[in-house]
């Protein structure tokens, strides 16, 4: 049942994976290039998603126009996303059509256009979009914790950018940049029904001419820089948006498992702790979860809560406490159980198409990770034991900080309850 | 990410299509159970899990004035668990089991799925059933489960385009249940009683109202005898068919301020032939996306593209049983929404005046075609769609709407679908920040 695997490698060094899907004529194609929006230079946070916007703007002998014309002509679907720590190419088309659009993938990273009307276009939007961002309250609370724990860091921005700094950025940075597209390491990976001979389908737009790349290796990510603490911000909302959160640990480190099994206890499914103790028991929310990101450096552990502003001080007290409950108390074996049947039933339910089985190879693959990681994964949460995870909590959550979104009176009312919880610690407030 | 969502303005478009030309299409088992209940299979051999979808005929649509939101607070009491199942334990059953479950409330109709490993798919199957058939409703989690429907609603207050999509439908659908909050208004949420749940609950989830769809692999379900068994096949026949009044959708336009926007949008809304009309449906998606998906679609192209006066423009076809409604946003800057609401109306008018060329046809063939084919790979996404069309009476195959697809040409669209869209047939809201 599960599809049938393949390892090659394109003629200059890129890895190639072919996941052969029997069933309906789909190809799902994923190329995953190191460097996303952490790569960022200060005073041009936002060049890697520029640059992502403006590859399917023109390539080697396709304008802007030419290129949707052939995309949509096809029915197909092509993107290319930065986000923390990759830019990710995706195709999704008839498998009939790849001799057409397979050449697009490396042609958009080879050769890109980089026209200085359509960069401009692409800014103009992402300058919009930023803007529009901030009707969500949610998106306020989310950006204020993630400048709390990353500061000016690498993870410190939103991978869209910064809204002065996207001005600055010039077409010769982009072209800098696209030099090095893939050099620090690239894989791709094909999902679906696949046609014979994909390595010169995939090189075709240059005759045939090797691209110099390599595989992704395991390196040290961007770490967390900040120091725990509050962070408020005032918004004439009817609830109030808690999120509580500290920086962890990278996929694949030895602890990433243990905080794994923690993430699918708390805000996996219905039977989730949070869920259960805040919504199914208490009414206080609506949505309530976790945000636990896979990343190749110090990965976000956030809380996240909604709750109407008169009921302020129970609900932060309740996410506070619920915090500390993992410091202090272990799972118990019912609940690990548990927890571990989500983590596997999370995999199965993940690898329902061709492009999640693609989207999920290329991501542990783009960390520098084994292909076989995700049964290693299953494999090893099964010899965890409460002890292992409790201990995984208290070296990597001891000291969240909590960030608040919301009108005054609840503003003020959270913060005191903060104040004196003993999470915010002895020397904060 | 959310859990149980209520649909978002509206339901999900129950079905368009798609396709790549070769491979053959699974085809729907249908049989009925004894007492009518439709069942509906689909074997996906190669899929992780088998998704299991049930339906009833119990949207907001078939409430009355004082059961405001009473449909979409039933699907939140429905997993507070049955005369079997304590509440939470659904949920906790499920999950162990590797599964994970959710239910969406539309205007017409509420469904309930749950996505299972194989080898676990009869006794999540049973407990589903219980949980549906026989809820509850105890009087303490109600008042529990009041507050958690109070956060959605309040949840929803808090995001202005939100606001904006609900009081373009209540100004555009007067008079309708298309016009009223799916999510209720706070004042009935606020009286509702357990007992008035029960009664709507016994009212509308009858034999004649609900079906079950599976997509998966289902070489060892044997669902028809499981079922033969269940309270689904002991369901009686509802009392009084209740029926639906067609939509008639009101032009005019308005403009809204509000708080806390940054973007200007400008809206609209048109009526087209409601859901029975499949072949119509077909067509109104193909003209949607000839319009407005991708950047060589009309309206994208001009708008955003060459006069880039948006951030964004859509275009989308809402499948509805009473008329169907196409619903447009573009997100400007406030001082260009005069401009971009004219580009909007003038590019309306030069399409009633002229034909679609071939090659726009073609390629929104290409898109709607291929989109359907995608979306039939994953077991949930099939199971709603042809539990949806069993729900409605509708027993096409899987590859009818790819047949219906290639009927359409410039001229029919021209003549049958592109005068629904004149611009004075539209309601207009234009919402700028206060």
């Amino acid at each position: 049942m599960s599809p049938a695997l393949e390892q090659r490698q394109l003629p200059g060094g890129c890895p190639l994976w072919l996941l052969h899907r029997p069933g309906p004529a789909i190809l799902s194609a994923k190329l995953w290039l190191h460097g996303g929006s952490s790569a960022d230079l200060p005073g041009r946070r936002g060049a890697a998603q520029l640059l992502a916007g403006v590859l399917s703007r023109g390539c080697g002998p396709y304008s802007g126009e030419a290129l949707a014309d052939l995309v949509e002509g096809s029915g197909a679907g092509l993107r290319c996303e930065a986000s923390e720590d990759g830019t990710l190419i995706s195709l999704k088309c008839a498998s009939d059509d790849a001799a057409l659009l397979l050449p697009l993938l490396l042609q958009m990273v080879r050769s890109p256009w980089l026209v200085d009307d359509q960069i401009d276009l692409e800014r103009q939007l992402t300058l919009q979009t930023l803007q529009r961002q901030r009707e969500d309250p949610f998106q306020l609370s989310h950006d204020q914790l993630r400048h709390q724990l990353y500061r000016e860091g690498p993870y410190g921005h939103d991978p869209l950018g910064v809204e002065d700094e996207l001005p600055e950025i010039q077409r010769s940075h982009l072209q800098e940049l696209a030099g090095g597209l893939g050099q620090q390491g690239s894989v791709m990976v094909l999902a679906g029904l696949i046609p014979d001979g994909v390595e010169e389908l995939l090189l075709a737009g240059h005759n045939g001419s090797p691209w110099a790349t390599r595989a992704s290796d395991r390196r040290q990510g961007p770490r967390g820089e900040g120091s725990a603490g509050l962070v408020s911000c005032q918004d004439d909302t009817e609830q109030l948006v808690l999120m509580l959160g500290c920086t962890t640990a990278p996929l694949g480190s030895p602890e990433a498992l243990a905080l794994r099994l923690l993430h699918c206890h708390l805000g996996v499914g219905m039977s989730s702790r949070l869920f259960v103790a805040l919504r199914e028991e208490n009414g206080l929310a609506y949505d309530v979860g976790v945000h636990h990101p896979a990343r190749l450096g110090d990965a976000p552990f956030v809380f996240h809560l909604s709750s109407s502003s008169e009921r302020a001080g129970d609900a932060t007290a309740a996410l506070l406490d619920e915090w500390q409950r993992l410091l202090e108390q272990p799972l118990s074996r019912a609940e690990l159980d548990l927890a571990l049947a989500k983590f596997r039933g999370q995999e199965a339910l993940g690898r329902q198409t061709s492009s999640q089985l693609a989207d999920r190879l290329a991501l542990v693959l783009g960390h520098g990770l084994p292909a076989d990681f995700a049964d290693r994964s299953l494999e090893q949460a099964a010899r965890l034991d409460p002890d292992d995870l409790q201990a995984a909590a208290r070296r990597l959550l001891g000291r969240p900080s909590l960030s608040l979104c919301g009108p005054a009176a609840a503003l003020r009312e959270a913060e005191q309850v903060w104040r004196e919880h003993p999470l915010s610690g002895p020397t904060t407030g | 990410m959310q859990a149980r969502p209520s649909p978002n303005r509206l339901p999900p478009s129950s079905g368009l299509p798609h396709a790549l030309s070769s491979s053959p299409l699974p085809q729907p088992q249908r049989e009925r159970l004894r007492n009518g209940v439709p069942l509906v299979q689909l074997d996906l051999p190669e899929a992780p899990v088998v998704c299991l979808d049930f339906w009833c005929r119990a949207g907001s649509a078939s409430e009355t004035a004082a059961e405001s939101g009473m449909a979409h607070f039933l699907e939140h009491m429905v997993f507070k668990g049955s005369s079997q199942l304590p509440a939470g334990e659904f949920d906790r059953r499920v999950e162990a089991l590797g599964g994970s479950s959710n239910a969406a409330t539309g205007f017409d109709d509420v469904h309930f799925h749950v996505l299972i490993p194989p080898e676990a798919a009869g006794e999540a199957l049973a407990l589903l059933l219980d949980l549906v058939l026989e809820p509850r409703l105890n009087g303490d989690d109600f008042a529990m489960e009041r507050q958690v429907v109070l956060e959605e609603l309040a949840q929803s207050e808090d995001q202005p385009e939100e606001v904006a999509f609900q009081e373009l439908l209540r100004r555009a659908c007067p008079n309708h249940a298309y016009g009223l909050p799916i999510l209720g208004r706070r004042g009935s949420l606020e009286a509702h009683r357990p007992e008035a749940m029960a009664a709507f609950h016994h009212r509308h989830y009858r034999a004649d109202r609900c079906c079950l769809a599976v997509a998966g692999p289902l070489q060892h379900l044997d669902l028809i005898r499981r079922l033969d068994d269940s309270a689904l096949a002991d369901l009686a026949t509802a009392t009084a068919a209740d029926t639906l009044a067609p939509l008639s959708l009101s032009s005019g336009d308005t403009t809204l301020e509000l708080p806390r926007l940054e973007a200007a949008r400008l809206l609209m809304a048109w009526r087209f032939p409601g859901a029975a009309d499949q072949d119509a449906v077909v067509g109104g998606d193909l003209l949607t996306t000839l319009l407005a998906e991708g950047r060589r679609s009309r309206l994208v192209e001009r708008l955003r593209e060459q006069l880039r006066l948006v951030e964004s423009i859509d275009l989308d076809l809402n499948v509805l049983e009473a008329g169907c409604l196409v619903l447009l946003e573009a997100v400007c800057e406030p001082d260009q929404l005069e401009a971009v609401e004219q580009e909007v109306r003038q590019l309306l008018a030069t399409l009633l005046d002229t034909r679609p060329q071939e090659a726009e046809m073609e390629r929104a063939r290409r898109l709607v075609g291929n989109g359907y084919r995608f979306s039939l790979e994953a077991p949930g996404s099939v199971a709603a769609m042809v539990g949806n069309s069993a729900l409605w009476g509708r027993e096409h195959s899987l590859d009818a709407p790819l047949q219906w697809l290639q009927h359409w040409n410039g001229e029919r669209l021209s003549q049958e679908l592109i005068p629904l869209l004149a611009p004075e047939r539209a309601f207009t809201l234009r919402a700028v920040p206060a």
